[in-house]
């Protein structure tokens, strides 16, 4: 080698570097990156790429044998099969077209580089704890009312056979661009075998809750338990329970971040008595330093509390941690008073979970509405009642005896008793504040914060919101 | 980025094929002072030319654009996005959140290193000088033994660790409390005590994970450093009548000096990030956010809350901080190496 003599000094290294430095990566970089591209251009007639079809009744999006579906499913406590399932079902009617299903338990990280370069795939379950807010991004979804207007495989217009609710549960500003898929169920969930055993009564109002903390004390057990990643359920049991109670003038103000919203009486009224809970010791302490899933096994699992807010996903999320016999059971959450209320006994809170969106930027978001289009006829949705023991948006699907599950009867029994008494609250999830409001429900139910600072720093997140010009608001009525 | 990596790969080894041919078959001697010899200047492109391509693709240009962005109002799904000046800065600083994660994030800055490099100090002195004062120079009885146990922690990955001691600080069942409450007379108060969910303990239990889990590692990188250390020094320490601790802190300390900066700037940096440690044991910030590390919010803010402006400004004060914290080690250091004439 001739290395020896070939003097490199450090002149020739800084040119030479420099030079190679500054003209290789300009050229790709400045184009490569996140917002730098000018790919907005290009992609605004995504759409037409893809092969259309004449539509019809049996065809309303124009699908053909030639379509090609390119789908993202966030794979948590539901899988993707059933999305898999679903595509079957299209592959099958359509004989030739594709549907691809990539699971992700990353949605926002993973789909935010194809959002930004314009190339978002056909279907995305926006779901899990990276989610994307769609409130981001729902100027560049599809209105996904033409699905509920569409008729089903089987023939029927689809918006017929759904719970009510849907449509409103999907609307940013007045375009549907979410269809969440499973009929999630907010309520309290207990024991039936354990209840039956000390011949307790299932609570319908906080003064019965209160009773029940008792009873529970003088057996050595908690009335309910609470992790510090899931403080926020009983967030969920305050707002329906006030809901409930007051109507729809306490959804209203805190969906729309009004000023002092939290401050609401009927709020305050149904605060009190949870406090009242924590300061008498019914809650099994320690929740703010254990992880929700040990929370959840104390009792579904130990006993040691007999009671839990939550959503109807919690069967499914314990089912390898439930005592043998458990029969889990839940009930609509409690009012303050049944002869006041607003609203029945019987109202849910009922709607979110698994949100569907279909980017327009996509390469054939036709493809993607044919697919939801198949989910939402009775034999994919069947197929996922079946599989996941959860009810989908559509009606009709869970026979009486609930696949034997205790508690997907009840889920059917409370949502056949609500009828139209359903409602749901969506700015906790429109503006991702769950991560805020976790830390003084925290400290409020481990009894260092009391009611009146809770109020104040509840009120403080929903402002902060507000009065941030950059976050686009959703008008939620 | 999407930088064209494959071009950039398939260009390095059809250089250094060239090189290898041109250093071959040049004439030797031939001209030595002509500078734009072939092989020269593709030794050059290989060796500087390319790492510096990737440099600053990868590294210098995502920080320049992390800052443009922290400049706008980027809601990281699409490419529009409106320049906004320093609002977001002024935002991050004035919302209440983010001001703790950086009180936080100093308080581990100090404490972490501080912790750490003096307790890893004291056990590889042990092990290395700390033994019998008579015959040669050596660490206590079994001392190998010691090395390799206090090692393990560090071969296990951060989230393994953080998951572990989130379990045995669990209020019913973890093993703290299932020691501590049968200690007579204080168990009591243990019961069901929240270690990660009280403002008083979430942070020193927080702060006493990361040490456990790095301990290993800085005691054997002073093992190293000591066991460079000539013996004669040690002798001669000795012959004058020093103790074991006036040679620790006379002839070990400032003959270790160096890797004590290094080991406070590399632990300076994880305290910096703690993510993974925190994530772990204290997902939602812990009580009262008395945990919440700046890469945590910056984290909740992109990801959940998707105000990708607002987290590229957290970054860039993330990165602000690291870089004073590496000066301030720096200039500390400098400072005691002049005042002692090394």
């Amino acid at each position: 080698m001739t290395l020896n003599d070939s003097k490199v000094n450090r002149r020739t290294v800084m040119r030479t570097a420099l030079a190679a430095g500054l003209a290789l990566p300009v050229g790709g970089a400045l184009a490569s990156c996140a917002g730098g591209g000018s790919s907005g251009s290009k992609s605004s007639g995504g759409g037409s790429a893809a092969p259309s079809g004449s539509t019809s009744a049996d065809n309303p999006f124009g699908f053909t044998d030639k379509s090609t579906v390119d789908a993202v499913i966030f794979n948590g406590g539901y899988g993707t099969d059933y999305v898999s399932f679903a595509g079957q079902v299209v592959m099958k009617k359509y004989p030739g077209s594709k549907v691809k299903v990539s699971p992700s338990t990353q949605i926002s990280q993973q789909l935010q580089p194809r959002f930004v370069s314009g190339n978002p795939p056909d279907l995305v379950d926006d779901s899990g704890a990276q989610a994307i807010g769609v409130n981001t991004i729902a100027a560049q979804l599809e209105d996904l009312t033409p699905v509920l207007e569409a008729n089903n495989y089987e023939g029927t217009k689809i918006s017929d056979n759904l719970y009510p609710g849907v449509k409103e549960a999907g609307l940013v500003g007045d375009k549907m661009v979410v269809l969440n898929y499973v009929m999630t169920v907010y309520g309290l969930w207990y024991s039936e075998s354990l209840f039956a055993a000390n011949g307790w009564t299932p609570p319908k109002t906080w003064d019965d809750l209160l009773d029940l903390g008792a009873k529970a004390k003088a057996k050595g057990k908690y009335l309910f338990v609470w992790g510090q990643q899931a403080a926020s359920y009983y967030q969920q049991l305050l707002m329906d329970s006030a809901i409930k109670q007051g109507g729809d003038e306490v959804r209203l103000g805190l969906e729309n971040l009004e000023p002092k919203c939290w401050s609401n009486p009927t709020i305050q009224a149904v605060l009190a008595k949870l406090e009242e809970i924590v300061k008498k010791g019914y809650f099994k302490p320690g929740g703010a330093g254990t992880q929700f899933t040990q929370a959840q096994a104390q009792w579904s699992n130990d006993e040691s509390g007999i009671m839990y807010a939550s959503g109807s996903w919690i069967e499914n999320e314990m089912k390898s941690q439930t005592k043998a016999g458990f029969k889990m059971t839940g009930i609509p959450e409690p009012v303050l008073d049944t002869s006041t209320s607003k609203m029945p006994y019987d109202a849910l809170n009922a709607a979110p979970g698994e949100q569907y969106i279909v980017p327009s930027k996509g390469k054939d978001p036709n493809g993607g509405k044919e697919l939801l289009r198949a989910m939402l006829s009775k034999e994919a949705a069947t197929n996922f009642a079946k599989t996941k023991l959860a009810p989908t948006i559509v009606k009709g699907t869970v026979p009486t005896d609930g696949f034997g599950s205790t508690a997907l009867q009840s889920q059917i029994k409370m949502l056949d008793a609500a009828g139209s008494h359903l409602f749901n609250v969506r700015f906790v999830s429109l503006y991702g504040t769950v991560q805020d409001q976790l830390v003084p429900w925290n400290s409020f139910l481990s009894g260092q914060l009391d009611a009146a600072g809770l109020t104040k720093a509840l009120q403080q997140i929903s402002d902060k919101v507000r009065n941030d010009p950059s976050v686009k608001k959703v008008k939620i009525s | 980025m999407t930088f064209p990596n494959p071009t950039v790969s398939g260009g390095a080894s059809a250089a250094a094929a060239g090189a290898v041919n041109a250093g071959v078959t040049a004439p030797r001697g031939r001209g030595g002072r002509r500078r734009t010899r072939p092989s020269r200047v593709i030794f050059l492109l290989v060796t500087v030319g390319i790492p510096m391509v990737v440099y600053l693709g990868l590294v210098i240009w995502p920080f320049l654009q992390a800052v443009y962005y922290s400049l706008t109002d980027w809601g990281g799904f699409s490419n529009t996005m409106n320049f906004v000046g320093l609002s977001n800065y002024r935002y991050i600083f004035t919302d209440g959140i983010f001001p703790l994660a950086v009180r936080n994030n100093i308080i581990l800055a100090i404490l972490v290193p501080l912790i750490t490099v003096i307790l890893s100090f004291v056990l590889a002195t042990m092990v290395t000088v700390g033994g019998s004062s008579t015959g040669a120079v050596r660490g206590l009885a079994g001392s190998s033994f010691y090395r390799i146990v206090s090692f393990f922690p560090y071969t296990i990955p951060a989230i393994v660790i953080g998951v572990i001691w989130a379990q045995i600080y669990d209020p019913s069942k973890g093993m703290l409390n299932g020691v501590l409450t049968h200690v007579p007379l204080i168990g009591k108060h243990f019961d069901s005590f929240a270690w990660l969910g009280e403002v008083k303990s979430a942070m020193p239990a927080s702060i006493f994970v990361i040490i456990w889990g790095f301990v290993g590692f800085y005691m054997v990188l002073f093992v190293a450093a000591i066991k460079g250390i000539p013996a004669e020094l040690y002798d001669a320490a000795r012959i004058d009548g020093a103790g074991r601790l006036r040679t620790m802190w006379s002839v070990t300390l400032p003959m270790v000096r160096e890797t004590v900066q290094t080991a406070y700037v590399y632990l300076g940096v994880v305290a910096l990030d703690a993510f993974v440690y925190m994530a772990a044991l204290n997902p939602t910030g812990g009580p009262n956010n008395s945990t919440l590390t700046m890469s945590q919010d910056l984290f909740k803010t992109a990801f959940a809350q998707d105000q990708f402006g607002k987290a590229c400004a957290m970054g860039v004060v993330l990165a602000v901080v690291t870089l004073v914290f590496a000066a301030l080690v720096f200039g500390v250091n400098k400072l005691i190496s002049r005042r002692e004439g090394v």
